[in-house]
């Protein structure tokens, strides 16, 4: 219907935007950690200008909350940035997570092209690792963090996005093995100066941020994706439950997933 | 419309008017004070669904390509079924939190040029929220305009504005402009 709105023009905007929020990181450094911009305004206001460069963030919450969407767009504004990004996918190929990008208002062709962007299969991680079976032991756990940071080594990547977490979770079997293998990553991570986003899956209907209940003691960083329902409407919600070495608002936003990408706005309180 | 055309950007202006001026009103809006100022228009209506005031402004030959819609109330109204593309929607009047949401991707989607938010009406946002919670969302609606340096126009109907919605008006906006036709 008419021309109302094209959506080619974004970038001008976006660009815009984003060295707003550069201000604030660069207010923040004076006294603080570098941060890492996650490229997702309201995030990186929430976090008074982005994640502490190294920290493992566990991003968490049940099916359909907006989990790969928000990884996607961490990597996708990081090779905006010239950053080289690793997404390793555990069940969405990377055929599949290419073409979800492409509706992106940022997204450039030329960002894969260029390899910033690089997909991993974790079915491939555990081969390099030689990892076969079904369990993976406190060995393989830690060939599979050698796998993983040769690959950052390779690409010189500064963020990095496991989806998920709790596919490799499962098949450690114990809650030492897994304190020990987010641990182990998570330091080998921050060495590399790699900023980390862990995906999580909890069950619906469940106020966990992990199936484990170790994942989110041992990380840097927690940011909780739900729903909520209030009086009838659902409502997509994120919280930035914990983040080392930033101070942030632990406030619910709510949350809406466009082609400009994440958005976020307060939630209301109604007095109630 | 005098005084509206004098007020700079970044107000927030209360746009009094009894029912029978409402097209009226709409009208000078979107075909005068917006393209005087060379304005896109933001339109939340939370009254009459937008292919109903598209269709009204059509017949009046009003042009609107920079017009682009949040509309709260078809959803609720009849499903999925009525929808313009021209649109965005909110599910519920109720869901105030996802028009903040929407009327902020029509402003990225705009590319920083200037903008109109016009809120259609206050009166039909009461109905379905509590004054406390529309109050705190007008706060933040226009807080968050004022630093995109956009105008905010809220529809009173002077029919059913009561002295508490009256109360509120005065709080947030700059201005109280009575339209007259
Ligand atoms: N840019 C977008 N615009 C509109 N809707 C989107 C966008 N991105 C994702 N969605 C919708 O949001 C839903 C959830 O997105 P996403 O896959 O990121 O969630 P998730 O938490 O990773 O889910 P899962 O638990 O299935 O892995 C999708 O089903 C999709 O329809
Ligand atoms: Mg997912």
């Amino acid at each position: 219907m008419k021309e109302r709105i094209s959506v080619d023009n974004n970038e001008k905007n976006m660009i815009s935007s984003r060295s707003a929020s550069r201000g604030v990181a660069q207010a923040v450094e004076a006294s603080d950690r570098v941060r890492c911009l996650t490229g997702i305004d309201g995030l990186d206001n929430i976090l008074n200008g982005g994640i502490p460069k190294g920290n493992t963030t566990l991003v968490t919450g049940t099916c359909g909350t907006g989990k790969t969407s928000l990884g996607l767009e961490f990597i996708l504004h990081g090779a905006e940035e010239e950053e080289v990004g690793i997404f390793i996918t555990a069940t969405e190929t990377s055929e599949k997570l290419m073409e979800s990008m492409i509706p992106y208002d940022f997204f450039r062709p030329k960002l894969l092209k260029e390899g910033k962007v690089e997909f991993l299969s974790l079915h491939e991680l555990y081969k390099t690792a030689g990892i076969s079976g079904p369990e993976i032991d406190s060995k393989g756990a830690a060939s599979l963090i050698k796998a993983v940071v040769a690959a950052v080594k390779k690409r010189k990547a500064k963020r990095l996005v496991m989806d998920s977490v709790t596919s490799v979770c499962a098949r450690l079997s114990t809650e030492d093995r897994i304190r020990e293998f987010i641990t182990g990553l998570s330091h080998a991570l921050a060495k590399e100066g790699c900023t980390a986003i862990l995906i999580s899956e909890v069950p619906a209907g469940s106020d966990i941020y992990s199936p484990y209940g170790v994942e989110e003691a041992v990380v840097d960083g927690v940011v909780l994706l739900g729903n909520l329902e209030r009086r009838g409407d659902l409502l997509r919600t994120l919280q930035v439950v914990k983040m080392r070495g930033a101070t942030h608002s632990r406030a619910k936003y709510v949350l809406d997933l466009t082609s400009c990408g994440v958005l976020l706005a307060p939630l209301l309180k109604g007095g109630g | 419309m005098g005084k509206l055309q004098e007020m700079p950007p970044a107000s927030a202006i209360a746009l009094q008017m009894g029912a029978k001026h409402y097209f009226d009103a709409v009208r000078a809006l979107l075909d005068v004070f917006a393209p005087r100022k060379h304005l896109h228009s933001i339109y939340v209506t939370a009254t009459i669904p937008s292919k109903s005031i598209i269709s009204a402004l059509e017949v009046l030959d009003v042009d609107l390509k920079r017009t682009h819609f949040v509309d709260c109330v078809s959803s609720m109204m009849m499903g999925f079924s009525e929808k313009d593309e021209g649109a965005v929607y909110v599910e519920s009047p109720t869901m105030l939190e996802n028009i903040l949401l929407k009327v902020e991707f029509l402003i990225r989607k705009l590319d920083g040029a200037d903008s109109v938010v016009i809120i259609d009406s206050i009166n039909s946002l009461a109905i379905h929220n509590s004054l406390k919670i529309l109050s705190e969302f007008l706060h933040i609606l226009i807080n968050h305009l004022r630093s995109r340096n956009a105008y905010t126009v809220i529809f009173a109907m002077e029919e059913y504005t009561t002295e508490e919605v009256e109360n509120i008006l005065s709080l947030v906006c700059d201005e109280t402009v009575n339209f007259t036709g």
